[in-house]
């Protein structure tokens, strides 16, 4: 069958009305093979999704350490309180061997750190002395030694996880019961000063003339101590009635860990700031009195270059002094328990979360419910006393356990309950008890699991290799061919190795990671269908072609300047810096692309063809054999004409112009300071202007896209209904909504009840957009019309409008669905940056169309930027505190399944839908139908797909890397974490909708509709 | 040989030479497209375009100067450049396979057309995600620093028949220059020359130096 050529409309016209039953026989059994090999891609695609989340399941179960926090709060004391007052002063990174004497003739002796604060060991040694009684333990933390999860852990007891299910995301009030409520709870004042990360977490508890300082600054020095030190001037050294207004007196202070984080260890300030910590406890020792506790520790230590945040010995290694004015109120062990020698290496250790008990049980109070420590043994001044403090501290281990469930494990079980019975016989015995306990739990929660995150890296690596090649490297065209045996080559892999592994399992409970069979069926579908590609791959290319092959993808200019964007935006999860600015430097990237084709508009360099498009050309060859191929590629590679250099210069334009205005819309993130002003702020969503501009969106969006669509003439039929009506009621409807919503946070008269008003609105729009457009879309909206504009009768004549962009205008209605959706689920001012998304995104598509970039690499790559671009412009930032958690309670009053998931997915991710949506409109965007074959299409949409989720794919793999690397790091849980969680999340996302809806629904149907309209 | 005089009816402005590139496809020929169209303009080979001055001037700012002084730098820049034009790199311009005389009348006149390209120049920098409100004297500065540094390269556009295809390619050395330097700006190191827009005008200089330098073997 000859192809026809485009606009040759006369003949297309004839061939639809007039085909004879020969045609329509072999037309069939083409539109049959479509339909097999369309069904074979989603399978291929879908085993490669299924691939990427297990391997980011993998990896996320190695890295991010849950456990379930129980909200229960400990009540009633029935044990006597020995000191009716209390002193506590952490002092950040207090490193233990800072607080000993170490021999000068040391090789690790350092004179900065060693030997300054003395006041701690002194008092210990004279502590026979019959003055007071003091104790100097090594303190040991549990990682991961940030000052936040360490607060955490001192006051609850419990072991932290970055994220403790089922509490405050964002490091607010804890919620868990802890040693400051327990305090609040029974009546004491809790004063405190200093580091601000206490009033975020303890807030309610504290009493109101606390004084945090802003912590955030390691720059300085001094103010948080010196604020500290007048602090307890004021409260403590002054003697004045204001001494008597507090129980407990908390200071916390910074200096020691900013000299760390700033200059490292080894400096003079470090002494200067030890000297002060030093004078300043010998002063609290001398003012309080004899019924007052003074307790002195380090939350952490510091690493030789001053950082903490990991798991090495000095990091954990901090002091804890407690000291009384009462003599004999420690019961000291022998001396060689107490061995400073070698930096203190044997010193008596006892854990951070012992202080909890400890401190519970001599102020009197409840242990917190989430407790696992234990009593440090030489509080107890008698054996008595040690007896009725184990036997506390086991009742609440106990009630814990039996309430938690955490211990699943029968064996374990079984150890448990066999040592509680020995320790209800005797009771100094359920030490024991708690120490496999802790074991059991540590094991659950607080360590990295780094079989698990190799193996989620590997894995992704492997998808990685695998997109590479399966969607880029091999010609699309003999893709087509081989899904035939890829398929059927993965399903009986992924059998195969879920028989061999889970029998391997059962048998040699082998791998040792792999805790139960659901992982191990994970683990071995992931290898199958890693081998099951292989082997068919490797049967046509080997390694060296694969190499040679990607080299050649990278030998034009398009596609280096794709590989660049992408490489630059991997790499900016080397540095925390550049992760924090990554808003800015997304849109620089898109403003620089912008730049370079306006550049190539507007002086037109020569420059070769690029490789994908001859080899497109060269398949079309291939595949039809017709002079069509050769007469198009020579029109392919004729250069542009003024008008659409024109043309495209001024795309570029609004490209750029559309990138610079929409990125100044955003939620700065606190570390980027005085830097950023934010401008999405609820002050300015909810403003006039805005709201007013929301309302020219509702007029203009659609005479916007009306004019993108008229570039074809291709506003026809459908398109006025889709554009006209439905994207301009749902756009005023949206207005209406945000409208109400504005009227209720600002005016402060509002009275009416407008809440049912809103949920029935919002219902609409989304149940309309997401539901009722798409069954509509599914009937197959047609943008072309048939204009006969002539009046001679016998005349065949007729125009078809809108046939140039007959694919793409009717694929573009089925974003807009999306679009209106998403427009719903976010704020004013994030409105406004997706309408400008809109702008961008058909301006690309002109730009790439022009150029005839279809199959470069750099469209699938500007599309996956503007995403980004997009995410960071509509009020998010890659950190947990700036998820818009309220867009959730749009659709629902209450959290409901799915629909509050919905919004707040639609809200964060909305970019990266749209995108992954478009992504198949760089293929079909001004295709006429009948060029190419309904395979071919399918496959460059394919090929288009495959570069997003690569692009995505790098992301989210530069991102598992650094934040391994980085997990020592200050910042790895305030920035790396929460960046290596949004790179999965927008690679499932991307994963998904490509997979379901771009290929499976979308394209496969369209294909299938044009085709069968305008067969060829 | 008299200078050759600009043919004033056939003067046309020319951002492109996509006609060369339809005919070159054409005849598919690939001689020399010179040989077909006007005499050919290129700048020697020779190390006599090399601007040392930029390199003493960056010294000056980076090294010697305390604050990071642009609008000094800037005074210094000018008369740098005008004889770095008339000693070198006029000098190595040729054009119809001569050296043209300095054109004295000409030098303010591409002196005021870089004055002028600092305001689209700045756009282009506010377009890329410089602030649009504050620093906007900071921002001209860097513009004025970028023109002024592509001034010789305007000159001779002027002087050459508005072949601007030779020349671009030092307006992209220094463009590039800038956007290289980029990266230091969002690095929280708190040094006084990571403020806005010193790194950038280092990085000019060095894209101008290194264009200046290489340009004539590219």
């Amino acid at each position: 069958m000859p192809p026809i050529d485009s606009t040759n409309e006369d003949y297309v016209k004839k061939n639809m009305l007039s085909s004879s039953i020969e045609d329509k026989r072999l037309f069939k059994s083409r539109i049959q093979r479509f339909k097999t090999t369309h069904r074979l891609y989603i399978y291929l695609m879908g085993s490669l999704a299924v691939l990427q989340i297990i391997a980011i399941a993998f990896f996320a179960r190695g890295f991010l350490l849950t456990r379930t926090v129980l909200e229960n709060v400990a009540t009633g004391a029935d044990h006597e309180a020995r000191f009716s007052k209390c002193v506590i002063l952490v002092i950040d990174a207090l490193r233990f061997d800072f607080s000993i004497p170490v021999d000068p003739a040391d090789n690790a002796f350092n004179s900065y750190f060693h030997n300054n604060l003395d006041v701690l060991h002194t008092s210990f040694n004279n502590a026979t002395s019959e003055t007071h009684s003091s104790l100097l333990l090594k303190f040991i933390a549990d990682p991961p030694t940030t000052t936040l999860q360490r607060l955490k852990g001192l006051t609850t007891g419990s072991l932290p996880t970055f994220i403790d299910a089922g509490s405050n995301f964002n490091g607010a009030v804890i919620e868990e019961d802890n040693l400051i409520k327990q305090m609040f709870l029974n009546n004491q004042s809790v004063l405190f000063a200093g580091d601000d990360t206490w009033d975020n977490l303890f807030n309610p508890f504290l009493s109101p003339a606390s004084q945090p300082f802003e912590s955030l600054n390691v720059w300085d020095l001094d103010t948080v101590d010196n604020g500290v030190i007048r602090f307890f001037e004021d409260n403590l050294f002054a003697k004045s009635e204001k001494s008597e207004e507090w129980d407990v007196l908390i200071g916390h202070m910074l200096g020691i860990d900013h000299v760390g984080h700033k200059y490292g260890p080894n400096h003079f300030t470090m002494k200067e700031k030890q000297l002060q910590a030093n004078e300043f406890i010998k002063r609290i020792c001398e003012s309080i009195d004899d019924d007052t506790l003074l307790v002195v520790m380090g939350d952490h230590g510091m690493d030789h270059t001053g950082n903490h945040g990991g798991d090495s010995k000095s990091e954990l290694e901090a002091a804890l002094w407690l000291h009384s004015k009462r003599p004999n109120m420690w019961s000291h062990l022998p001396e060689q328990f107490y061995d400073i020698s070698a930096l203190g290496e044997n010193y008596r250790q006892v854990n951070q979360i012992d202080l909890v008990p400890t401190l519970s049980l001599l102020l009197g109070l409840p242990i917190p419910f989430n407790n696992l420590g234990w009593p440090i043994q030489e509080v107890a001044a008698t054996q008595e006393q040690l007896r009725s403090y184990s036997k506390i501290a086991l009742d609440q281990i106990k009630a814990y356990k039996d309430i938690s469930r955490v211990i699943t494990a029968a064996e374990k079980n079984e150890r448990l309950n066999e040592l509680l019975n020995e320790s209800l016989e005797d009771i100094l015995q359920a030490s024991e008890y708690q120490k496999i306990f802790l074991e059991s739990c540590k094991d659950l929660w607080a360590r990295f699991d780094y079989f698990s995150i190799a193996t989620g890296i590997i894995l992704l690596t492997a998808s990685l290799v695998l997109l590479i090649t399966i969607t880029k490297l091999i010609p699309s065209i003999v893709v087509g061919q081989m899904v035939t045996e890829l398929v059927p080559s993965i399903t009986i892999m992924a059998l195969v190795s879920n028989v061999c592994f889970i029998g391997i399992f059962h048998v040699l409970h082998q791998p040792k990671f792999l805790e139960n069979w659901i992982w191990c069926s994970l683990l071995a579908t992931a290898v199958g269908i890693i081998v099951g590609c292989f082997i068919p791959l490797f049967d046509r290319y080997n390694f060296a072609w694969i190499t040679v092959k990607f080299i050649e993808d990278l030998s034009d200019y398009w596609s280096r300047i794709a590989a660049m964007c992408v490489t630059l935006h991997a790499l900016l999860f080397t540095s925390n810096s550049f992760t924090i600015w990554e808003d800015k430097i997304v849109s620089f990237l898109l403003a620089t692309l912008g730049m370079l084709t306006l550049y190539e508009f507007v002086f037109l360099p020569k420059r070769k063809l690029t490789t994908a498009l001859l080899s497109a050309a060269m398949g079309e060859k291939r595949g039809s054999s017709s002079s069509n191929a050769s007469s198009s590629s020579e029109t392919e590679s004729s250069p542009l004409g003024k008008f659409a250099r024109f043309v495209g210069s001024y795309h570029s334009i609004v490209l750029i112009a559309c990138t610079r205005i929409s990125s100044m819309i955003t939620i700065c993130r606190e570390e980027q300071g005085e830097y950023c002003t934010p401008t999405f702020t609820t002050a300015n969503n909810y403003s006039p202007w805005c709201l007013s501009l929301c309302l020219v969106l509702v007029a203009y969006l659609p005479s916007l896209i009306k004019g993108y669509y008229n570039v074809c003439s291709s506003y026809q039929a459908a398109a006025p209904i889709w554009i006209g009506q439905f994207l301009k009621f749902v756009l005023l409807g949206n207005f209406v909504y945000w409208t109400v919503c504005a009227m209720e946070n600002t005016v402060p008269t509002w009275s009416w009840d407008v809440k049912i008003f809103k949920l029935t609105l919002s219902r609409i729009i989304a149940g309309f957009s997401l539901v009722a457009a798409n069954i509509g879309w599914l009937m197959g909206p047609l943008c072309v019309k048939i204009n006969i504009h002539n009046n001679d009768v016998k005349s065949q004549q007729a125009t078809i409008l809108g046939y140039a962009n007959a694919y793409g205008s009717q694929y573009f209605l089925l974003i807009l669905n999306f679009f209106m959706c998403i427009m719903l689920f976010n704020k004013p001012m994030a409105q406004l940056s997706l309408s400008l998304m809109c702008t961008q995104l058909l301006s690309m598509l002109e730009i790439f169309d022009l150029l005839k970039l279809k199959e470069n690499l750099i469209g699938p790559v500007s599309m996956g930027l503007l995403a980004y671009q997009q995410f960071f412009s509509t009020g998010h930032q890659a950190t947990i505190p700036a998820v818009q958690w309220d867009i959730g309670f749009i659709l629902t009053e209450r959290i409901t399944f799915p629909f509050t998931h919905l919004g707040i997915v639609l809200n964060t991710f909305g970019p990266h839908i749209i995108v992954a949506l478009s992504v198949a409109l760089l293929t079909l965007w001004k295709q006429p139908p009948s060029v190419l074959k309904p395979q071919t299409l399918l496959a460059r949409i394919v090929s288009n797909c495959g570069m997003l989720l690569i692009y995505n794919t790098v992301l989210c793999l530069s991102s598992f890397v650094w934040v391994t690397h980085f997990r020592r790091h200050l910042m790895v849980w305030k920035i790396f974490c929460p960046r290596f969680m949004f790179a999965s999340l927008s690679l499932i996302v991307t994963q998904v909708i490509v997979t379901l809806v771009t290929i499976a629904f979308a394209s496969g149907r369209l294909i299938r509709q044009i085709n069968t309209i305008f067969p060829s | 040989m008299p200078p050759r005089m600009r043919v004033a009816p056939k003067k046309t402005v020319s951002f492109s030479d996509d006609e060369n590139m339809t005919r070159a496809r054409q005849l598919n020929s690939k001689k020399h497209q010179t040989d077909i169209y006007g005499p050919p303009v290129y700048v020697k080979k020779s190390l006599l375009t090399v601007p040392v001055h930029l390199v003493a001037l960056l010294y000056y700012y980076i090294k010697l100067s305390e604050d990071f002084d642009d609008v000094r730098l800037l005074y210094g820049l000018i008369p740098m450049q005008i004889a770095y034009l008339a000693a070198q790199f006029n000098r190595s311009t040729v054009y119809g396979h001569k050296i043209l005389k300095l054109k004295l009348s000409l030098v303010p006149i591409s002196l005021g057309a870089a004055l002028l390209l600092t305001l689209p120049c700045m756009l282009i920098i506010i377009l890329m995600g410089a602030p649009v409100r504050m620093l906007l004297r900071e921002t001209w500065l860097l513009a004025a620093h970028c023109c002024f540094l592509a001034f010789p390269a305007v000159y001779s556009v002027f002087n050459c028949d508005f072949k601007v295809g030779i020349f671009k390619k030092y307006f992209i050395s220094i463009a590039i220059g800038c956007w290289i330097s980029c990266i230091v700006i969002p690095l929280d190191w708190d040094r006084d020359w990571q403020q806005w827009p010193t790194p950038l005008i280092v990085g000019a200089y060095a894209g101008a130096f290194v264009g200046y330098s290489l340009c004539p073997y590219l």
